[in-house]
Formats: C-alpha cells, structure tokens, sequence
C-alpha cells in the first residue's frame, strides 16, 4: 500500500521492524510488518479487534518471539527474546489488562524485579516514600502501601503506567489504556505520557478512541488483518481516512451467504435494560441474522448475558415465540430453546477430551436416560443425526473432539443445542482466532441453522463478517443501540464511525 | 465473552488495607484460641500446666513448626509439597547410617542437610524442568523416598547413635529445650528471607502472577527451585532432630507429617492458592495442632478425635479463606 517516503537521516528510528511474521497454530497473527518508530516520538497504532495489534506489542515486549524478519534497536539488530532482553534495552509495556501482582502492595508491585536492598535486605519503607513521592508527582490520588488487589482496576491500570515511568523506560508501549479508566484519570495518564514523551521517551499509543489519537500522537499506522497498510502523519491525515484504512476490503473476504426468506418472530425484545446496558429493543425472526457490532465495551456481551439469564434485567421486556418470558438462569434460557455458543469454544463450549458423541449428547443426558441408565441407542441416533446434518468430519463419533478442526468442533457445539431443540443460537464472535477455509465452515453452519428455521444473534468485532452476514445490524456504543441498518444499506465507514462514536 | 468485565468500574479514593488486616486478624485469633485452650487445659488437668508437660510440649511443637514453615514458602508460590514427611523419614535414616558408622556428628549433620537441599532440587526439577504438577511431582518422591528409606535399612532399625547427639534434644540451653531453640534459629532468618529479602518477595510474585513476574524480569525458575529447597531443607533439619530425639534410625518415621505440616500452614493462614502466608502463621498453626494432640493425650480423649478435630479446623479456615477471595476477585 502507501508506504510513506524514505526518511532523511536526521529521524534515524529507535526501533525498526522488518519483515516480522508471526504465525500461531492456525492463524498468521502478523505477516511482514515494517514498521519503524522514531525517537522521542508519538506512535499511534490503530486497527480493528483481531488486526493483529496485541501480537505486535508482545513481539517488542518479548512476551512472544517473532517466526521470522528483524529488529533493529538503534540500528543495531537484536535478539528481544525475553522479557527480560526488553527490559533492559529499556522497552516497558502499560497492558490493557493489568499484569500485576494483585497480592503484593502498590510499592512491591512498581519495584518487582527492581527491589531497592540494604545488605540484601529489602527497603520497604524507603521503597513505599519513593514510590509514594512518584505518585503524588504524578499526580496520582493511591496510597503506596495499598494492596493492589483492593484497588479498581482503573486505578491498577495507573500503577501499572507509574511501575514503567520508574525504571528509565526509554520506548513505552499504551495498548488501550484508558479503556477503565474515568475521565480525570485519562487527563492524568494524558499529562504523564506528554512528560514522559518529553523527556525523551518515545511512546506507542495503542487505542481505538479516535480523539485520544489526535489528542496525543504525532504519527499513526494502521494495521489490518496482520498487515501494517499505512503510516500517516497525525496532522495530516483525519479520522475518515484512518477509517476507511481499517475496514477496506480484499476480494478474497467476501463473506458466503445465502438468501434465506425470514419467517415469524422468534424473539422480541423492547426497552430491555440491565448491568452494562440499557434500553436495547430488537427482533429477530427465524431464517434471520441479527448482528450486533460495537467496540470491546459497548454493552454487546451484557445484553447477551442478560437475555441468556447471567445477569438481572432492570427494566423491558423479551418475548419469545410471542410470549412474555423471565429469563432467571442459564437453565430457564436453555430450556426454553436459546443456545449461546461461547467466544472460547475449547475453553467453554466443549469437552475436548471426550468423544464427538458425548459432546453432541452432553445437554440431552438428562433426557435419554430416564431410567439412569443412558440409553445408548438414542445417544448413538443422536449423535449420528447431528453428524449427518450437519456433516461433521470425524472418523467416528467416538474420536476426542479435541482431534477435529476448529470449524469441525463449532459444528459440534452447534450440534450438541440442535439435539437438545435450540432454535434461537447466540454467536459471540464465532470465527476469532480461525482460519479463513474454517470460516467458510462455520458460515455454511448458520446457513443449515437459518434454513431449519432457526435464528441467529451474532456478535462480532469484526465489522465485514457482520456486515456480510447480518439481515439486520444493531450498532451498540457506550451501552446501547445507537443505529440499526437492514441488510447493506449503510456503509462500512458509516458504521464503524458510529460504533467509535465520534 | 469478550467484554463482560468492562462493565463501569466504580473508583474508590484511597481504600483501606484490607488485605493486610486479615491475616493480623487470623493470627490474633489463633493466638487467642491457643491461650483459651492452654488456659482450659490448666484447669481441666493437673498435668497440662506443669514444667515437665510444657517443655514436652515445645519438643513436640518443633518438628511440626520447622516442617510447617518450609511448607508455607512452597504453598505461597501457588504449589504443595507432599514429599516432606518421607524426606523426615529418610533423613533420619541417614544421619544414623552415618553415625552408627562413625562419622564425625558435624560431617554427619553437614551431608545429611545436603541431602536433604538435593531432594527439593530433584522436587523443584521435575516441577520446573519436566513441568510435572507439584502435586503429582511431590506424590512420586514421597512414595520413592518412603521405599529408598526402607531399601537402604532392609527395613530394619539404626541404633548405636553416640550419647553426646541423643542428648542434644532433651537437654536444655538457658532453660529452653535444645529442639525449641532450633525452631527460632530457623524461623528468624526464615522470617527475613521470606519477607525481608528480594527472593521472599519473589516467592509471593510467583504464587500471585507468574506471567506478572516473568514480565517484570523475575525468574520464576529459580524462585520455585528456592521454595522446594527450603522446604527439604527443612525437612531434613527436622530428620537430624528426630533422630537425635528418638535416639534411632527408622525409615518409616514422619509418616502422614507432610499432611501435619500443611495443616498447620493452612491453619496459619497461608492461602492454598498462593502469595498469602507468614512465618508466624504456620509457627501458631503447628502449636495449636500441638496442643490439642497434647491435651486430648492428657485428658484421654479417644486419639482417633484429633484427627476429626484437626479437619473441621482447616475446614473452617479455609472456608474463610474463600470468603475473602471471592471478594478481592
């Protein structure tokens, strides 16, 4: 794409990357990224959820090691194979999650590793007036000697940024920093990384908040699907085109859909309010895909774990094949025929262990075994039926689930709610983290549902599978619906540009 | 899902220490639940609070305490050792090997504790190297070293221990028991190193957040080969005095003390889940153990309630240590 014009010597990069390619099973997280950060400078680093933002900062934090391509420090090339290597060449990192230690004290956790000692005893006190004395002049309203563990995480995420301002950081890495935190401790970080950046210390500043980009960087890059497409100047470039940048489409990810006609309503759903969301009103019809895009926090997940019986309503309705229903519990949601099929499928969706059969059969037991005694016959129809239908490849029903591919197990997790009567299916985010012949399964997989006349509720980060996918596609920002759009009627950047809410 | 946990997060200004207070709280009960059962005890019985029983009593306490404490450095890093008791048992052996055969007491001692530092490295190897769970790793060595003990000795007992090392536990240095004032010369410098030095900082990083500590440039490695060293280590102390005490070798003694040693950590407060524990904790839990086991003999109480009793206390206690969890998580 448009790679910026060679540099003049005079803005000589601290840290350079050529070439770095990162491959994890099954997925190419980066593909020959070149980047190169200058010194003293403000790097912004945009993309959408899955572009490959967090492998990036674990490659220059050492956390993980590049598969292949260079990295120079000051044009000299380096190993940055640990952590440690990081460390030492002054490379920190503040993480979206706090990586702390929540037991220790506020002071034990800015020191770990870098313990103040006299005669090979620890300082504590020295080390709680030091790291006191850091936080006052940064502004910071925490006690040193607090455990972090009874602190907020926002206020977590400020001990974090504090522990890297006090072991002479020279490049320091933001991913997301202000995501928890309020809007005066965002003006804190904001000062002490413009103090930071003054003293030297060249910054890279990972968010999707648009106005905090233009607020603080001097340069941006924008990453897409493990590629960097483009490095701008902050000053001339402007929020439309980072945009356009992010969502812009190759060929090749035209998402497989087929025209199925929508039926009656399945599920309704007005005014409905609860922890995280509120006033959220939509439809879903059987043969229909409804798509629910937003930012990590929008309030997409708390909806769904409300409508799925995890968390109380506090106001609004849900009918369900017409009739007002109270979802108390996850059993209430099940048995009523609504099917969340879970973000971590390995993780929460099935047993890897056990057999394709058992999985499939696994919310039924309950059901063929009347007596007690499983009755194997109809576990053996069972599964065998959903094998059929769905055209799950496994060598029998009797091989570990762990043994097939990831598009093999989501049938299997599909499999497992049809045999038990689901007609309503949740999808969050379904294809993260899987391939692209394996997304191609998984799709073919919501077609067979739509045409069984069930309905389907996706949520996704990634704004072109929705897009392609959705009949219909609610955009949710800061707790509720901001926009709906039909089928294609809106375009992509229209869309992403409510969803930042800017 | 993906983003539950973004949900407005409420910011508290300047909380209180709660995390601290817990365990002041815990050892403070623990000391007055002590007091009250010594107390009732005196009252009770005419032999609980004389000279004699008191000072049986410290001689008892010692070996659960040293055992308790280089438990606790294990289960603070999040992992269990249940290799302590056959280390006692084997040690002891040893060091009667050693002596009945003429070494020299200080040679003897001095093998007998590298022995026992080598079995926690071959501990923390197969955890740290071979990536094997503590449990299970601990559960091989203990069943291995039981049956070396026994291999070694053809199961028969060590006698001909020179006089001058079997006397050492039952006499007395300014009025204390000998085997008492091993505990405090190991539980001060236990004290410092676990947390007053760098390394016993480690130990509670690991056992909160191993990735926290890796990517803060601590070798959590070396911190894990740490703890189960220390916890042999002092397992093999504890082998040295009980042979001293009892005045033989036998290769079945200590059996069942790993579970008293982790008893009296838990007790103590140390958090099976890692990075909560003091040396303090596991010293009380020991003596109150002690104490029960103690009283019930003097009161004659049917033994088979010590064990009943022991359990519904490590019960309670760590119910309470859930309770707290689930709130700070």
């Amino acid at each position: 794409m448009d790679n910026p014009a060679p540099r003049p010597p005079t803005d000589a990069p601290i840290l350079e990357l050529r070439q770095v390619d990162k491959r994890f099973l099954g997925t190419h997280a980066l593909k020959q990224v070149d980047l190169a950060f200058r010194q003293g400078e403000i790097h912004a680093i945009v993309g959408e959820n899955g572009a490959g933002k967090s492998t990036l900062i674990k490659i220059l934090t050492g956390a993980h090691v590049r598969s292949a391509g260079t990295i120079l420090w000051q044009g000299r090339e380096v190993a940055l194979a640990s952590p440690l290597d990081a460390i030492s060449l002054g490379i920190n990192a503040v993480h979206q999650e706090v990586v702390l230690c929540s037991h220790l004290t506020v002071a034990a956790n800015i020191f770990l590793g870098d313990e103040r000692t006299n005669a090979g005893l620890l300082r504590d006190r020295a080390m709680v007036a030091e790291a006191q004395r850091l936080l006052d002049d940064l502004g910071f309203d925490l006690r040193a000697d607090a455990v972090l563990g009874d602190l907020a995480i926002g206020q977590q995420q400020l001990v974090a940024t504090a522990r890297a301002a006090a072991r002479g950081v020279k490049f320091l890495i933001f991913d997301e920093p202000t995501a928890y935190l309020t809007r005066q401790d965002t003006d804190k970080l904001f000062r002490l990384i413009r103090r930071l950046n003054g003293e030297g210390v060249t910054i890279v500043y990972i968010s999707h908040r648009m106005e905090e980009i233009f607020q603080l960087a001097d340069r941006v890059s924008v990453l897409r699907d493990g590629q960097k497409v483009a490095t701008h100047v902050v000053a001339e470039t402007n929020e439309r085109e980072l945009i356009r940048d992010m969502v812009a489409r190759t060929i090749e990810e035209v998402h497989y859909k087929e025209a199925i006609p929508a039926g009656d309503v399945l599920l309704e759903v007005t005014g409905l309010s609860g922890p995280g969301f509120r006033d959220v009103s939509l439809t879903v019809r059987r043969g229909e895909v409804v798509g629910l895009y937003g930012l990590v926090g929008a309030g997409r997940s708390e909806f769904v774990q409300c409508l799925f019986g995890r968390t109380k309503r506090s106001a609004g309705q849900v009918k369900l094949r017409g009739e007002p229903v109270t979802i108390h519990h996850e059993s209430d949601a099940i048995a009523r025929g609504i099917a969340l099929v879970p973000e971590s499928r390995r993780d929460q969706g099935l047993c890897l262990n056990m057999g394709v059969g058992f999985n499939l059969n696994l919310p039924v037991f309950g059901r063929i075994s009347p007596t007690g005694l499983v009755d194997t016959g109809a576990e053996r129809r069972g599964a065998a039926k959903q094998i059929a239908d769905l055209r799950i490849v496994a060598a029998s029903a009797g091989v570990p689930a762990a043994t097939l591919s990831g598009g093999n197990q989501q049938k299997i997790v599909v499999g497992k709610w049809l045999n038990h009567g689901a007609e309503l299916f949740i999808f969050d985010e379904p294809t993260v983290g899987v391939d692209v012949g394996t997304k191609v399964e998984i799709y073919k997989v919501f077609a067979s549902l739509l045409k069984a006349g069930a309905g389907i509720i996706l949520i996704s980060s990634y704004l072109p599978e929705v897009y392609d996918l959705s009949d219909r596609l609610h955009v949710f920002s800061r707790g509720t619906i901001v926009a709906s759009h039909d089928a294609k009627s809106a375009h992509p950047e229209t869309i992403l540009t409510e969803a930042i809410g800017v | 899902m993906s983003d539950i946990s973004t949900a407005a997060i409420p910011a508290p200004k300047r909380p209180a220490l709660k995390s601290h207070r817990f365990g002041f709280l815990l050892n403070l009960t623990l000391l007055a639940l002590l007091v009250v059962l010594w107390l009732a005890l005196s009252v009770s019985t005419r032999s609980f609070a004389t000279f004699g029983n008191f000072e049986n009593l410290l001689r008892q306490d010692s070996m659960w305490s040293i055992m308790a404490v280089g438990q606790t450095f294990v289960i603070i890093t999040a992992g269990i050792d249940l290799s302590v008791g056959a280390v006692v048992g084997l040690t002891s052996t040893v060091i009667a090997m050693l002596l009945a055969g003429g070494v020299p007491i200080w040679a003897s001692i001095v093998i007998t504790l590298l022995i026992g530092g080598l079995l926690g490295a071959i501990n923390a190897f197969g955890i740290v190297n071979l990536r094997l769970p503590p449990f299970i790793m601990t559960l091989a060595t203990m069943t291995a070293l039981r049956s070396f003990g026994l291999l070694i000795t053809d199961g028969q007992t060590i006698g001909g221990l020179p006089l001058k090392f079997i006397l050492f536990s039952s006499h007395r240095t300014l009025g204390i028991p000998n085997l008492f004032i091993i505990v405090i010369l190991i539980a001060v410098p236990c004290y410092f190193l676990l947390h007053r030095s760098r390394w016993g900082r480690y130990l509670f990083a690991v056992g909160s957040n191993p990735e926290a500590a890796r990517l803060s440039g601590v070798s959590v490695n070396r911190t894990i080969y740490l703890a189960y060293i220390v916890s042999a280590l002092l397992a093999s102390v504890v082998g040295v005095l009980v042979a001293s005490r009892i005045g033989i070798g036998i290769a079945t003694t200590g059996q069942g003390w790993e579970l008293q040693s982790i008893a009296s950590s838990v007790i103590g407060g140390t958090s099976l889940f890692g990075a909560v524990g003091t040396v303090i904790g596991p010293l009380l839990g020991a003596m109150l153990l002690t104490t029960i086991n103690n009283g019930a003999n003097l009161m004659n109480v049917n033994p088979f309630w010590q064990g009943i009793i022991t359990g519904l206390l490590i019960i309670v206690i760590v119910y309470f240590d859930q309770l707290r969890r689930r709130k700070t998580r």
